[in-house]
């Protein structure tokens, strides 16, 4: 599903912030990162999700390898990931209903065909009375939940998530990682960037740390 | 930032400005002051096909009176000599003598009148026409009104048409630039305001890229949105130069001179609808710059 092998990414004339990344996530796995603030995780997620192409190494995504796949190609490869970036990059100009059918009007998909999946997922993440609701009048916790459904409302390949965790109570951030493990045994691959401890070791999924840029693995997976 | 977007029915993903933005005004404007200047070059152009008409076809005979023997009736004899070869010529319609009074009466602001003209030798004027679209071979016209009336002059206004003609042509010239300069302000005011509206939503273009819409269908997102704003922006300004110049014909049909010493300044219905070109223009403009904007912003993102 996603290969990296020797990646290095630095920005400009700066250091490199990742060095020799190589690791494999195999479909439909589950996967935590983790390292402290400023380890390279973001960039990581970046590369991953196409945001930035790296500075040496190869990227594998979905059987495609980045440096010999044409531009063109790009947006079919980005349509099958779902990211929950960690400043939510909601449209401020769209309700929650609208921000989230976003992926699927991008699909090509028609409102009356998605309106039913729509209201029951913001349902699903607590929102389901705030579908009209555009993200200035939402807390930073609801914003959330509203960049999470939008980045799983159309069962994308591949789940990237940077700190999806972040502004929510423990019970609803357990009810979202539920989400993600529904999805994930669906057959998304889903990898989630966290600080948060508890998350991790409740869910005993495999573990990646980046340390100074360098990737180790911590656990290999559920047991 | 507010308004409607995809709803629940789909629509635009864009985001809709509330009122107008100021560079719509400015827009707006630049359509007023390109429309005052299609119209002057548009009244320019009549005016000077106006004056050329005026003199085209006219032919002036002057029969001067002789130095020496009796001057009235040598005057009179050849006056009408030159009449009788006026009529008798084929393609001219009217032969007109000008009366002692007329002829007083065009010398009259240079010398004075009265006693002073009526001892003056004046020339003989006779004014004809020439039948529109017919030839008249002036060289064969003249040499007959030479053998008639041997002090004749024939004038056939070349002179002064192509005079008038320079004049006239320097006129919409003049008037064909200004509004080159103007549409060159136009449409870059209208790019320019495209692109600073288009630099205000780079989070959506770079968005709506990163989650795998294609270049097309984010330029069509924008495109549409600026076309009508343009579109709006500029009817309004060319409405205003319109308006304008149907109150400059509404004062003229009321017998009061807008301008003095210009020509009319009424647009004619088909000169008006020529003013429709600039929000047209407007329009397409902005329409293409927010497509090439797009195109060209998304390109510089991986």
């Amino acid at each position: 599903m996603v290969r990296f092998e020797n990646v290095g990414m630095r920005y400009g004339a700066g250091p490199e912030v990742l060095r020799d990344v190589t690791f494999v996530l195999e479909a439909g796995s589950f996967t935590f990162l983790t390292g402290a603030s400023g380890a390279g995780k973001t960039t990581l997620l970046k590369l991953m999700y196409l945001g930035e192409p790296p500075t040496r190494g190869l990227i594998n995504l979905f059987g495609f390898d980045l440096a010999t796949t044409r531009r063109s190609e790009f947006p079919s490869l980005r349509r099958r990931i779902g990211v929950v970036f960690q400043d939510f990059r909601l449209l401020d100009h769209l309700t929650a209903f609208e921000n989230v059918a976003l992926p699927l009007r991008l699909a090509g998909g028609h409102p009356e065909d998605y309106e039913k999946d729509v209201d029951e997922l913001l349902g699903w993440v607590g929102l389901g009375d705030k579908l009209d609701a555009r993200p200035a009048t939402l807390s930073g916790g609801e914003q959330q939940r509203v960049a999470i459904a939008r980045a799983v409302v159309a069962r994308p390949d591949l789940l990237i998530a940077d700190e999806p965790t972040g502004n929510v109570d423990a019970e609803i951030g357990q009810r979202l990682i539920r989400l993600f493990g529904e999805l994930n045994r669906l057959g998304t691959t889903v990898l989630i960037a966290t600080h948060d401890r508890a998350l991790i070791e409740r869910n005993r999924a495999r573990e990646m740390r980046l340390i100074d840029g360098r990737l180790v693995e911590l656990r290999a997976g559920r047991p | 930032m507010s308004g409607a977007s995809i709803g629940k029915t789909g629509g635009r993903i864009s985001p809709r400005e509330a009122g107008a933005a100021p560079l719509d005004v400015v827009i707006g404007i630049m359509a007023f002051l390109a429309a005052l200047a299609l119209g002057a070059s548009l009244l320019a152009d009549r005016a000077a096909d106006g004056w050329r008409e005026g003199l085209a076809g006219r032919l002036t005979i002057q029969v001067l009176p002789p130095e020496h023997g009796a001057i009235a009736a040598r005057l009179a004899a050849e006056t009408e000599g030159a009449l009788s070869v006026l009529k008798s010529t084929d393609g001219i319609v009217t032969v007109t003598p000008l009366s002692e009074q007329d002829t007083q009466a065009l010398v009259a602001p240079w010398i004075g009148g009265g006693a002073v003209i009526a001892d003056l030798p004046l020339p003989k004027l006779i004014d004809a026409t020439i039948s529109p679209g017919t030839k008249v071979d002036l060289a064969t016209l003249a040499a007959r009104l030479k053998a008639a009336a041997p002090d004749s002059i024939l004038d056939d206004h070349t002179r002064w048409i192509g005079r008038l003609k320079v004049l006239a042509d320097g006129i919409v010239w003049a008037a064909y630039f200004i509004l080159a300069l103007i549409a060159v302000a136009t449409t870059a005011t209208v790019a320019f305001a495209t692109r600073a509206g288009l630099q205000a939503h780079h989070d959506i273009v770079a968005l709506l890229h990163q989650m795998g819409a294609h270049a097309g269908f984010i330029a069509r997102n924008f495109e549409w949105h600026y076309f009508i704003s343009a579109l709006a922006a500029a009817t309004a300004g060319a409405l205003c130069a319109a308006i304008l110049f149907s109150a400059a014909g509404g004062l003229e049909l009321a017998g009061i001179e807008p301008v003095p010493f210009l020509p009319p300044l009424a647009l004619h219905f088909t000169e008006l609808a020529w003013l429709a070109a600039i929000p047209a223009a407007a329009a397409a403009i902005a329409w293409a710059t927010a497509r090439l904007s797009v195109l060209a912003a998304v390109s510089r993102i991986y």
